[in-house]
């Protein structure tokens, strides 16, 4: 276990009304690596990153960040890290070069250093053509890249991002992941983020935790989350549903998993890439033509079926109550 | 431990962060510019100041005649701290308003998660609130020389009213502060802000003290701000008087120390980790 990432110790948070937020929590996050927190509103990602990030405090566990407890060694922990909480938290009536020399500088930067700074991070958030410009007048996506570059000013080992994308259109949100890549790539910088969307775990994170209802219920890698599944499958398109009924008719009966869907013919197996050769060669031989052929790996939507019993569908995630969040 | 580590200033030698007056001088700034670019705020106080001085002035100065013991031909210097002082009251309410905007735009918390001591954060909107007052009180006393204001003590005793304007000012920030602190509602501070208002009337508002009688001289009695008014009056229209100076000093620290010590109380719950 590396002490300078992140640890987390049968961490809780209850509020009062027997609010349970984080019900004994464990998990660790490697140094250099992204580590993504996922779950629906409400399920405790917001409360364990006030935690972590010394804004709140747990009521039972311990945590550590870079190897100092969020409790007795607050400070510590806040010089080591980023943070851009939810809510970006931004004066609308400030320039973002005002903005990001007065974070300079109360990191104990003089004046001129505090204004290069600036001016690298305006680079780096690619916010340099509006830096004489109040933050009011910023898009959603603009504020965000500058919230980033807030988080980054004093060089942090450990980068918290509380859903740094939500809210974002497609364009921005993008940005962000791009961002979020480079800045754990290039400076090795290590990185927790929330977030209710899977793609977003998909695309950045080293290792995954899914957290319900306070609780973790499953973790590990996409990939080996995925895989746990095994629910991989062919997807053999056809021009009209009578020949993919044709094709069931022939080589179904070698894959006891098959389906009909109008004309495509899915056949559901488990290490399905190396299956797919054997599946044109059987069609091949029944002079059956497929305009297409398709390989589909487990989501890790499915993922998330399986362990919460719902799926992150986002009208249902609007729904949530909001009782749990700190 | 945590509460203590939490509110206690930085002191960790480790760690990089500015020095107190390098904090206080960022947040001031910081306020001030912000004041300043949303002149909607700043610019009403002051006309409503210059208003009611032109306004009791006319009326109420060509009647002033058989007010005794006004100590000077001149109604306009007896009327004129009335008006300072209610600009510095509408003024008090600026640090505040400027503290709730950033409670509910999450800039204060995003303060908090850098290495600023609490007293910076609480000190520096003050500072910049009292800038104001004494800019203000300035403007209040341009327009009442342009009307023929004549100062018994000159230069520093018009000086002396505006320090007076200032600390009784920043007495009553102590209070709207804390009311931001402890809401976080922008409606609550402004509400706060405007019982100051009938409290400039429980005091030898129009008429000097000895001529109020009954429960109205009571209240007048345990308000500061008669005692500020009477100062005022004092060295704007007969000239320097330490008792009557002293004694505004002296309910301007009370009413500070009341406030600071509630503003404080109010931080500190604001800023503990729950």
């Amino acid at each position: 276990m590396d002490e300078r990432g992140v640890v987390v110790k049968d961490l809780a948070k209850r509020y009062r009304g027997d609010v349970i937020a984080l019900d004994g929590i464990s998990f660790q996050v490697e140094p250099g690596s992204v580590f993504g927190f996922l779950g629906p509103n409400g399920a405790g990602k917001s409360t364990a990153i006030k935690i972590l990030t010394t804004l709140a405090l747990p009521s039972a566990g311990k945590a550590t960040v870079g190897g100092y407890d969020v409790v007795s060694q607050a400070d510590d922990v806040r010089c080591i890290s980023g943070v851009a909480l939810q809510e970006v938290g931004l004066d609308p009536l400030l320039t973002s070069m005002e903005l990001l020399t007065i974070q300079a500088r109360l990191f104990g930067m003089n004046s001129s250093d505090a204004r290069q700074r600036a001016v690298e991070l305006l680079e780096l958030v690619r916010l340099t053509d509006a830096v004489g410009r109040r933050v009011s007048t910023y898009s959603g996506g603009m504020r965000r890249r500058l919230d980033l570059a807030l988080a980054l000013v004093h060089e942090p080992e450990i980068l918290f991002l509380d859903e740094p994308t939500t809210g974002l259109d497609p364009a921005s949100r993008r940005d962000v992941w791009n961002e979020v890549r480079r800045l754990n790539q290039s400076l090795d910088m290590t990185i927790f983020l929330t977030t209710q969307y899977l793609e977003e775990t998909d695309e950045l994170a080293d290792q995954i935790a899914i957290i319900d209802r306070g609780a973790i219920q499953i973790q590990g890698s996409p990939a080996k989350l995925k895989a746990s599944l095994g629910n991989e499958s062919i997807n053999v398109a056809f021009e009209n549903p009578r020949l993919a009924e044709r094709a069931l008719g022939i080589i179904g009966s070698s894959y006891p998993g098959s389906r009909l869907d109008r004309d495509t013919l899915r056949l559901y197996m488990s290490g399905a890439a190396a299956a797919i050769p054997e599946v044109l060669n059987q069609l091949q031989a029944a002079s059956l033509q497929p305009i297409s052929l398709t390989l589909t790996q487990p989501t890790l939507d499915d993922v998330f079926l399986k362990v919460t019993g719902q799926s992150l569908i986002e009208d249902k995630i609007e729904a949530e109550p909001q009782a749990l969040m700190a | 431990m945590s509460e203590s580590t939490m509110n206690a200033p930085i002191t960790n030698t480790s760690s990089p962060h500015a020095s107190f007056p390098v904090q206080l001088f960022l947040v001031t700034r910081r306020t001030l510019v912000t004041i300043f670019r949303t002149p909607s705020a700043l610019l009403p106080p002051i006309a409503i100041s210059v208003f009611f001085l032109v306004i009791y002035n006319s009326t109420l100065g060509t009647a002033s005649g058989f007010i005794p013991n006004l100590g000077t031909n001149s109604y306009l210097g007896f009327i004129l701290p009335l008006s300072i002082v209610s600009s510095s009251l509408s003024g008090a309410s600026v640090a505040a308003q400027n503290m709730v905007r950033d409670i509910e735009t999450g800039y204060f918390d995003k303060l908090l998660l850098t290495p600023i001591s609490r007293a910076a954060l609480l000190l520096g909107p003050i500072l910049a609130g009292a800038l104001i007052l004494g800019l203000q009180a300035h403007i209040v006393i341009l327009v009442a020389l342009l009307m023929g204001l004549k100062s018994a003590t000159g230069i520093a005793g018009l000086y002396a009213a505006i320090g007076l304007a200032v600390l009784l000012g920043t007495g009553f920030a102590g209070f709207t502060v804390s009311a931001a602190l402890g809401s976080g509602s922008a409606a609550a501070t402004q509400g706060a802000g405007f019982i100051f208002f009938p409290l400039t009337f429980l005091a030898p508002t129009f008429v000097p003290l000895e001529l109020l009688g009954g429960w109205l001289k009571t209240a007048a009695s345990i308000n500061p701000i008669t005692y500020v008014l009477e100062a005022m009056r004092s060295i704007l229209n007969q000239g320097w008087d330490g008792a009557v100076i002293g004694r505004a000093l002296l309910a301007c620290l009370l009413l500070g120390t009341a406030m600071y010590a509630l503003a404080v109380l109010a931080l500190r719950v604001r800023t503990r980790r729950r």
